[in-house]
């Protein structure tokens, strides 16, 4: 989405940009900068296959970030014959993630040929965000809302009457619009960041800076709606009785305890605590809150 | 009539695969119109089995998760409840509120499990480290093996004890403890984004987490929409970038001349 748009604008100016903003250069880039090997179109079908299990080990931290390594790997492989290289990949692709489990291979199709052209991990991970947490409203409207209950309705008002075509014709129609578009968007993705390759390649600074931004700003949203921590207590003064969230701190500045603890895990992080020490932190947290009332 | 141990046994297998289906493959055979057969069949009364299904789809329709908020959990509603409708010959919908209980449980399975799975990743941290994919793998594979072990039991217990006897079970389980860790789900992506911040955050981008989070959180706009808004700041920037760039370019032509 990026990488395409920005194509007119910058083919004049391809060397001139000296400013160097990447403070980790080394660990951020990959060793051999050569592009990686071409993927073939079974790649990208098992690629596509593999996306079936995005969900496979979700949780509440990474969310889908190891089903989404896990449908990556076989390409991330061929394309990293340097094993430095390879675990750096897939360092970054170990980070929080979560976009809709059908439009999946569409993110994955663009950031395999962002990988083959060599980007660093932070614009990967920028352009993975950028594209993939807007999906997940797009998703929704396209299958809960309008694909599933077209076939579920259709096919129960035939079941009601006692056929098993109901089943059967759910099944059929569901599933081709479902794999045709999980392995449409994947080669289509795949084809599109390809054709971008040269243009990325030589605008490798550019094109950062501007996944930076869009990656950014998105994952200020994202910290306002995907995490959740509202406080149930409340001030009882005489007959009044102020309910903390809702009376007082939703009107001065909604998302505030769920900005004021990413807030405070980042500063944890940067004092170099682990996300394990973090995780047990947030559980004793969270019981801990429960059981005295307040959250 | 009475459910074999080998038919229950198979029902639980069917729960196991509709739970994965739920998540990972998503064909959607997991939805009632197809489980209701499915269970019918196993129990020898396709029919019952087929209308059942037709009446809980409808009863779930509209029901899929959205935005991360769990509904009733439909697999084992229409296992379970699909089940007791055949052997009690019960209404459908009646059969259902037997199956609460369970598809309580399960969600509470589901929630624990998401909370297990969060220690996990430092495991797949290390493995990426080593570049090892097959621990990437193995890790999933796990993760799934455990989820549809949960779907067994919830649909496996109460169809072969009996909804009586295996409400035991289900009311073993802390609710107070599962609540908290409810809670503590709700936290845990703060932990997520602080470890991606961390690398991605430099300060001459925090204007733009401002931006971001002040358009979610008062505006409430889309995440589509905030993306394109920040799309379009990018690509100011990158043009007014390049226009500099070109006039510098002129004028160092201009003094060589």
């Amino acid at each position: 989405m990026v990488s395409n748009t920005l194509t007119g604008a910058v083919v004049d100016t391809t060397a001139s940009t000296p400013e160097k903003t990447m403070s980790n250069v080394a660990e951020n880039e990959y060793q051999d900068q050569s592009v990686g090997a071409p993927l073939t179109s079974q790649d990208i079908n098992k690629m596509a296959f593999r996306s079936l299990f995005l969900q496979a080990s979700f949780n509440y931290e990474r969310m889908q970030a190891g089903g989404w390594l896990y449908g990556l790997l076989p390409a991330l492989k061929k394309i990293h014959t340097n094993k430095n290289d390879l675990s750096k990949s897939m360092k970054g692709h170990m980070g929080l993630l979560n976009t809709h489990p059908f439009l999946v291979t569409f993110v994955m199709g663009i950031i395999l040929a962002m990988e083959r052209s060599k980007q660093d991990v932070t614009s990967i991970t920028n352009t993975k965000i950028a594209v993939a947490a807007p999906l997940g409203g797009i998703g929704d409207a396209m299958f809960w809302l309008t694909l599933l209950p077209i076939c579920g309705g259709i096919g129960a008002s035939m079941a009601l009457q006692g056929s098993i075509m109901g089943a059967v014709f759910f099944l059929v129609l569901f599933n081709v619009v479902h794999f045709g578009l999980r392995f449409g968007l994947a080669h289509f993705a795949y084809k599109m960041g390809v054709n971008a390759i040269p243009m990325i390649k030589a605008n490798t600074k550019k094109v950062a800076h501007a996944a930076s931004i869009v990656g950014l700003t998105v994952i200020g949203a994202l910290v306002a709606t995907y995490v959740r921590l509202e406080t149930t207590a409340s001030i009882t003064a005489g007959q009044a009785v102020v309910k903390v969230q809702s009376d007082v701190i939703d009107k001065l500045m909604p998302a505030f305890f769920p900005l004021m603890y990413t807030l405070l895990m980042y500063s944890l992080v940067k004092r170099g605590w682990s996300p394990l020490k973090l995780i047990s932190l947030t559980m004793v947290f969270g019981v801990v809150g429960k059981f005295t009332g307040i959250l | 009539m009475e459910i074999t141990l080998l038919q229950a046994l198979a029902l639980g297998i069917l729960a196991f695969f509709a739970g994965l289906d739920l998540f990972n493959g998503l064909t959607h055979f997991h939805r009632p119109v197809v489980l209701g057969p499915l269970v019918g069949f196993i129990l020898g009364d396709l029919q019952t089995g087929i209308i059942t299904g037709g009446a809980l789809e409808l009863v779930w329709m509209g029901l899929a998760p959205l935005a991360g908020a769990q509904p009733p959990n439909v697999i084992i509603g229409t296992i379970v409840g699909t089940a007791f409708a055949i052997t009690t010959g019960v209404d459908a919908t009646q059969a259902i509120a037997i199956a609460v209980p369970f598809a309580v449980a399960v969600q509470m399975g589901i929630t624990f499990l998401f909370s297990a799975m969060s220690p996990m990743m430092s495991k797949c941290d290390e493995y990426a480290d080593n570049a090892d994919t097959d621990g990437i793998e193995k890790v999933n594979y796990l993760a799934m093996t455990v989820l549809g072990s949960f779907y067994f039991l919830c649909a496996f217990l109460p169809i072969y004890l009996g909804a009586e006897h295996a409400k035991g079970f289900v009311e073993v389980l802390p609710e107070q403890l599962m609540a908290g860790l409810g809670v503590a789900g709700g936290m845990m992506p703060a932990v997520g984004f602080a470890v991606l911040m961390k690398i991605m955050l430099k300060n001459a981008y925090v204007p733009y987490f401002i931006i971001g989070f002040v358009a979610a959180a008062w505006l409430e706009m889309p995440v589509l929409a905030i993306a394109l808004g920040a799309l379009a700041i990018a690509l100011i920037d990158f043009m007014k970038k390049t226009e500099t760039a070109v006039v510098a370019m002129k004028e160092e032509f201009e003094d060589g001349i």
